[in-house]
């Protein structure tokens, strides 16, 4: 009866990832408080060091792939896709983060050890099989989140931002978990594996309770990758919160929990699929007109990004509610491109904001093609594929994306989609505009040229931007290979 | 018989306290009625014969996570927030809404009804406590040993939001 | 054979330039920009004499392959690709060379000519490609540089608007192309363009609508925002901001032909859709009409000329729709000729007169810059359709095919070729004819021969040009398409032509008073035209307002309340510590976002237990 308690090697395998964050992030803080006042902080290299090691032990981990610690956790390809997607996503949040901290004089350890936690977090998410894995790991990487949001204690945008993002989120979480209880009441599981089995079996719970229960989670996690009507916290949340943190916030834990509703939804709660379709198809398509006719509208850049973001949103769930292999593929090639140009845009408003974020409007952008060639050029390289531009990831991940909604029937939603990301095209083209084409202005300072982590991250994600375009197939394929969620 | 009355008395002792916890003016009044709340659902714990839950309950919440409640509600002045208007201009929309809930709801508990017969309680084979130690340790190791870094999280957390940047 | 080099050179000539120009002098920047493009011409002419009847298909990598999707990246040339490359090509060389005369005294030199042969390459890939995911990376990338060029004097506000425009109505038209491919992909299981031509003759004729037919459907839609057809055309007159030779090889010659090419290339989809194929008759000759009306009373000397693309255009598709593809082809080929040499000549009256470009400001240059004046009248001769000149032979080629289909667009067509004539002609008799009216400072002066060469060789085309046979050539390709030759319809075509010369002779040489006469006489009429039928004020009224001012007061004050209101408002500087965290949690922002998840909630939770009953 004992021999459960002890877990197996290839339980640690598999979960070695996590450790080896977990570790690192303890032992930032370590240092932050055994350091002495003049000593360098080397937190930036440590982080990315546990996120390069972190990388790495996520292949071992794959090719021993299978379920871990009684079933809790399972590592399969699509688990270790956003596996790795969010631990690319913090790495490009960690080289950012570098300049902005000390330019704001905030450079700390718990910057860092809670953006390692966070992507812990996210790493038992994506990987778990089990309704309290998601949940715990959910909460691990908002908690970490929430307060990374509001890092800046001093900064009235940080505090409104943490605030309001901890406070919507803490309510959205809830709704998770009591969705959470109602499937276990029902189902006397929460392993997704068993709760596919009971609601797909000759005998199935009371078909009401179970769509309740579905409607409640859907609800927290529909919160967390922002789909409408509970994207209302996103602009004021990206807004606020420092810009480092806004990427890293876009991309990673967004990421993450479109895995989970992807895996929940495509596993668990795929023998009532027919009746949360139509739920997915709204959703899908009032976020995508949400996010993008709002994003018209935008001054600031930050808050433009933030609608885009939650437009972009609105795209991935056309793929999910194409419910098949290849929507799956284009939701994890998607989340892939969307990581690499949604993520180098903030950083590039990152290095452009100046001290206190002063300077986050888009007309303060002006000129910056001739003051900044370099950083507008890869500015354009995100923005061309955030509009869907051919040879970039954008554009692929689209036509993905609509293919898989075209194979599905999906015809209404793929031409709606189609004329939004025909209308997208507006808003990003006016930053392009701004860049390029007009006179900078003397109040806005020149920005000093692009340097260190930043430029780093701003060409590593321009440079998969485009590679994305070019050579698709290098995602696609695992993508492809991914696709089928075996419970 | 007497786990019926038992159990509604708890039940509503529950539902109770949590509509005037989040009724009432004053902070301290809603504190305590939140307490009250909390002890309705131990007790509905213990009704399931689940002594750990019902012993955690009252130790954690009650005892501890209130009492923290009480000592901050009454270190910080609340009177401006007090001030405020409880009610906004928009509560049609919002009975509205609830409305829709409700009938929503009424029409799950209708199937509800015809549920079969709620199973009694299983007799425990062992303590309860053990029971829990069994799970806790064995299937559901991960989670109790990822939840000290959910832990962590949070206490950096608190840290990093408490600390002054003059204390530095 | 090595296709994929005419489309490299290109590339690396605007990689050459965009990275190292600005520290380059202006000859080495010249000689990569025209020797890049010059050598894509002789490769071309290259491919042209080891072109039999069999295409030559080149495959380099595989692009994409997942699952059901492979496409590979292959170039393929036929017959139709050869004449499209030679043209895109030979106008390219050449008006690369005039830009270098035009441009000499422009700022950003090293970044504009870096536009032009990164516009070459997509367009070139435009071409070429073997499949329609790779046409679309070309389609994409014209519209873009086109974009960039219209741009190009970027710190005049109407350019970029301008530039704007455009791009919008082109996305507008992508998404038709994208809907059409992935149709494509879900019909017939690739994009390769063999593949699903073959697909599309192996299915019935469709008569009523099918799939066949939507798929032309949106193509067109595609077609008509790239090739400015109704109702997508109302960018390409704006995009005359850019600087002229960008209009001439990019607004005349090429890209906007982009469209007639896709529409020709995939030909066996619309000869299996009738529906379509009157679609495209239709509104190609409804293009040509409106365009051509609008025409007659610009004062602009490049607008006029823009109108009037946008009218030949709507010839190109008019012959599209009647079957008649090799003509469409022709008149893509004849009208490159003639509507570059137009182009390039209205640049050099006004470099000529320093940047004048009102007709009713010039006048009597005739003798001032002879060169620019004959070959422009060698254009509007051949535009016109005089006889034995380039634009007579495709013309009537499309006019025959026109009343072979029904008759009436026979008419329709030969009214269109007397107004043209006219308003062509009015253009240039004002500019040429009569006394000078204008202002410039110093005296007009004849351009440089680097410009005024190209100028005379595509007056010799234009008059030329139309011995080569094309239909006959593409005849492998397109069919046999050529309607009985039948000399009335001819003789009523060309006088049509002939008319409109005259009328416009005696009322602006002979009789000058006359136009004012009819202006005032018909007051309504003329502002309706003159204002251009009022449709970029429809549509901003239509469209455009209502969508951003719908988004700005719907979307941004309902759904969207705003940090910095928050900011401002609610909290002002007590926001530290718990009170004030307390504080701002009673502030409006966080519980009316918290009513919006909760009312969402509901939604959910009602339709999922409602729906839940209702298996």
């Amino acid at each position: 009866m004992y021999d459960k308690f002890i877990p197996t090697a290839a339980d640690y395998v598999r979960f070695a990832p996590e450790i080896l964050l977990t570790v690192f992030g303890t032992l930032i803080m370590l240092i932050e408080a055994g350091r002495k006042e003049d000593q360098r902080r080397p937190y930036g290299i440590l982080s990315l060091i546990a996120l390069a090691g972190a990388i790495y032990l996520a292949f071992p981990a794959y090719n021993n792939a299978g379920p871990a610690f009684q079933g809790m956790l399972i590592v399969d390809g699509f688990g270790t896709f956003f596996r790795v997607l969010c631990y690319v996503a913090a790495a490009l949040a960690v080289l950012c983060s570098g300049q902005y901290l000390s330019r704001e004089k905030a450079d700390s350890g718990e910057y860092y050890s809670l953006i390692l936690f966070s992507v812990v977090g996210q790493g038992v998410m994506v990987t778990a099989n089990e309704l309290l894995m998601v949940f715990i790991g959910l909460e691990i990487s908002s908690i970490a989140t929430y307060v990374l949001a509001g890092f800046l204690r001093d900064d009235q945008r940080n505090n409104e931002s943490a605030l309001k993002y901890f406070l919507l989120g803490s309510f959205a979480t809830a709704f998770l978990l009591y969705g959470i209880a109602w499937i276990y009441g029902l189902t006397g599981s929460t392993d997704l594996s068993l709760i596919r089995a009971a609601l797909g079996s000759a005998n199935p719970p009371n078909v009401i309770l179970t769509g309740t229960a579905a409607a409640l989670m859907f609800v927290g996690l529909a919160f967390k990758v922002s789909a409408f009507p509970f994207q209302i916290w996103t602009p004021d949340v990206y807004q606020g919160a420092p810009a480092p943190v806004s990427a890293f916030m876009s991309a990673g834990p967004k990421a993450a929990a479109f895995a989970i509703l992807v895996r929940i939804f495509m596993t668990a709660f795929e023998p009532i699929a027919a009746r949360w379709e139509p739920i997915l198809w709204v959703t899908a398509l009032a976020t995508m007109v949400v996010g993008n006719f709002a994003a018209l509208a935008q001054v600031n850049i930050k808050r433009l990004l933030a609608y885009s973001s939650i437009a972009h949103a609105g795209y991935i769930l056309v793929a999910i509610t194409a419910q098949s292999q290849i929507g799956i593929s284009a939701v994890m090639f998607y989340l892939a491109a969307y990581t690499f140009m949604n993520v180098g845009a903030f950083a590039a408003v990152t290095h452009l904001a100046g001290k206190d974020e002063k300077y986050v409007n888009i007309e303060d952008l002006a000129g910056l093609g001739q003051r900044q060639p370099v950083t507008a050029a890869l500015l354009s390289v995100f923005l061309l594929s955030l509009i869907g531009v051919p040879l970039t990831g954008g554009f692929f991940g689209k036509f993905y994306i609509f293919k898989a909604a075209l194979d599905s029937n999906l015809v209404w939603l793929t031409v709606l989609g189609l004329l939004n990301s025909a209308v997208a095209a507006y808003y990003y083209l006016r930053v392009l505009v701004v860049m390029y084409m007009q006179d900078a202005s003397a109040e806005v300072p020149a920005p000093k040229p692009v340097s260190g982590g930043i430029l780093v991250a701003l060409v590593g994600s321009a440079v998969a931007t485009v590679i994305l375009g070019v050579f698709p197939s290098v995602i696609l394929n695992f993508a492809g290979k991914s696709g089928t969620l075996n419970p | 018989m007497l786990d019926t009355f038992f159990f509604y008395a708890f039940a509503l002792l529950t539902v109770a306290g949590a509509a005037l916890a989040v009724t009432m003016r004053s902070a301290v009044h809603c504190a305590v009625w939140l307490i009250a709340s909390l002890l309705g659902t131990a007790g509905l714990f213990l009704m399931q014969q689940a002594e750990f839950l019902f012993a955690a309950q009252i130790v954690l919440y009650v005892g501890g996570i209130m009492v923290l409640f009480l000592f901050v509600i009454m270190l910080v002045n609340l009177e401006a927030a007090a001030r405020e208007r409880q009610m906004r201009k928009r509560w049609p929309i919002a009975l509205a809404g609830v409305l829709l809930l409700a009938a929503g709801l009424a029409r799950s508990l209708e199937e509800g009804i015809r549920l079969p017969a709620p199973r009694p309680a299983p007799e425990a084979a062992a303590g309860n406590v053990q029971q829990i130690a069994t799970v806790l340790f064995g299937e559901y190791l991960l989670p109790f040993e990822v939840a000290s870094v959910l832990l962590l999280v949070a206490i950096v957390g608190a840290i990093v939001m408490a600390q002054r940047e003059d204390a530095r | 054979m090595n296709l994929w080099l005419i489309p490299t050179l290109p590339l690396i000539g605007a990689a050459v330039n965009g990275l190292f120009g600005r520290r380059m002098p202006r000859m080495a920047i010249n000689a990569v920009a025209v020797l890049s493009v010059v050598a894509s011409f002789l490769l071309a002419l290259n491919v042209f004499n080891n072109l039999g009847d069999q295409p030559i298909v080149e495959r380099y990598f595989t692009w994409i392959a997942s699952g059901a999707l492979t496409i590979p990246v292959e170039f393929a040339v036929d017959r139709l690709t050869m004449v499209m490359l030679l043209i895109v090509t030979g106008i390219g060389s050449l008006i690369h060379v005039y830009a270098v005369g035009y441009m000499a005294h422009e700022g950003g030199y090293y970044r504009f000519f870096s536009y032009l042969n990164l516009f070459m390459f997509f367009m070139l890939v435009l071409v070429l490609a073997n499949n329609y995911l790779l046409l679309f990376v070309g389609w994409e990338g014209v519209g873009l540089c086109s974009y960039l060029l219209i741009g190009f004097y970027f710190l005049e506000n109407w350019a970029t608007s301008a530039g704007n425009k455009a791009f919008i109505v082109n996305r507008i038209g992508d998404f038709g192309f994208m809907l059409a491919m992935l149709l494509m992909f879900n019909q017939f299981g690739s994009l390769d363009i063999p593949v699903v031509l073959e697909g599309a003759k192996a299915l019935p004729v469709e008569h009523s609508a099918g799939m066949l037919t939507a798929i032309g459907l949106l193509l067109l839609v595609g077609a008509a925002g790239k090739s400015a057809q109704i109702p997508l055309y109302v960018w390409l007159p704006d995009a005359m901001a850019g600087p002229t030779p960008v209009s001439a090889l990019i607004h005349a010659a090429t890209m906007v032909t982009a469209g007639v090419y896709v529409v020709a290339r995939s030909s066996a989809i619309f000869t299996h859709a009738p529906i379509a194929m009157d679609t495209v008759a239709i509104i190609g000759l409804a293009t040509a009409v409106m365009a051509a009306l609008i025409g007659v009373l610009q004062n602009d000397i490049k607008k006029v000329f823009a109108y009037s693309t946008v009218s030949q255009l709507g010839y190109m598709f008019l012959a599209l729709g009647v079957g008649a593809f090799s003509a469409g082809i022709y008149h893509v080929m004849t009208h490159a000729f003639f509507k570059a040499l137009l182009f390039l000549g209205a640049g050099s009256v006004i470099h000529a007169l320093e940047g004048e470009q009102d007709i009713r400001n010039m006048g009597g240059l005739r003798s001032k810059i002879p060169i620019t004046f004959v070959t422009l009248m060698a254009a509007g001769l051949a535009i016109a359709g005089f006889p034995y000149t380039s634009g007579y032979f495709s013309k009537d080629e499309i006019l025959l095919a026109a009343h072979h289909h029904s008759p009436w667009m026979f008419w329709v067509g030969v009214f269109t070729a007397g107004l043209t004539a006219f308003y062509v002609f009015r253009c240039l008799l004002l500019t040429f004819f009569g006394e000078y009216r204008g202002h410039a400072h110093h005296p007009p002066h004849e351009s440089p021969p680097v410009m005024w060469i190209p100028l005379a060789i595509l007056a010799v085309l234009s008059l030329g040009g139309g011995f080569i046979a094309i239909p006959h050539y593409l005849e492998p390709v397109l069919g046999h398409a050529g309607q009985a030759h039948d000399p009335t319809l001819v003789i009523i075509a060309t006088s049509a032509g002939l008319i409109g010369i005259a009328i416009a002779a005696w009322m602006y040489l002979i009789a000058p008073g006359v136009p004012d006469a009819i202006a005032r006489t018909f007051k309504g009429l003329y502002n309706f035209v003159y204002n251009k039928f009022y449709v970029d004020e429809a549509y901003n009224a239509a469209v455009i307002q209502p969508v951003i001012e719908g988004s700005r007061i719907f979307l941004w004050r309902g759904v969207d309340a705003g940090l910095i209101d928050g900011i401002v408002n609610g909290v002002g500087k007590r926001s530290r510590g718990l009170g004030g965290i307390l504080r701002l949690a009673q502030s409006g922002n966080i519980r009316n976002y918290a009513a919006w998840v909760v009312m969402g909630s509901i939604l959910v939770i009602v339709f999922l237990g409602f729906s839940g009953g209702a298996k």
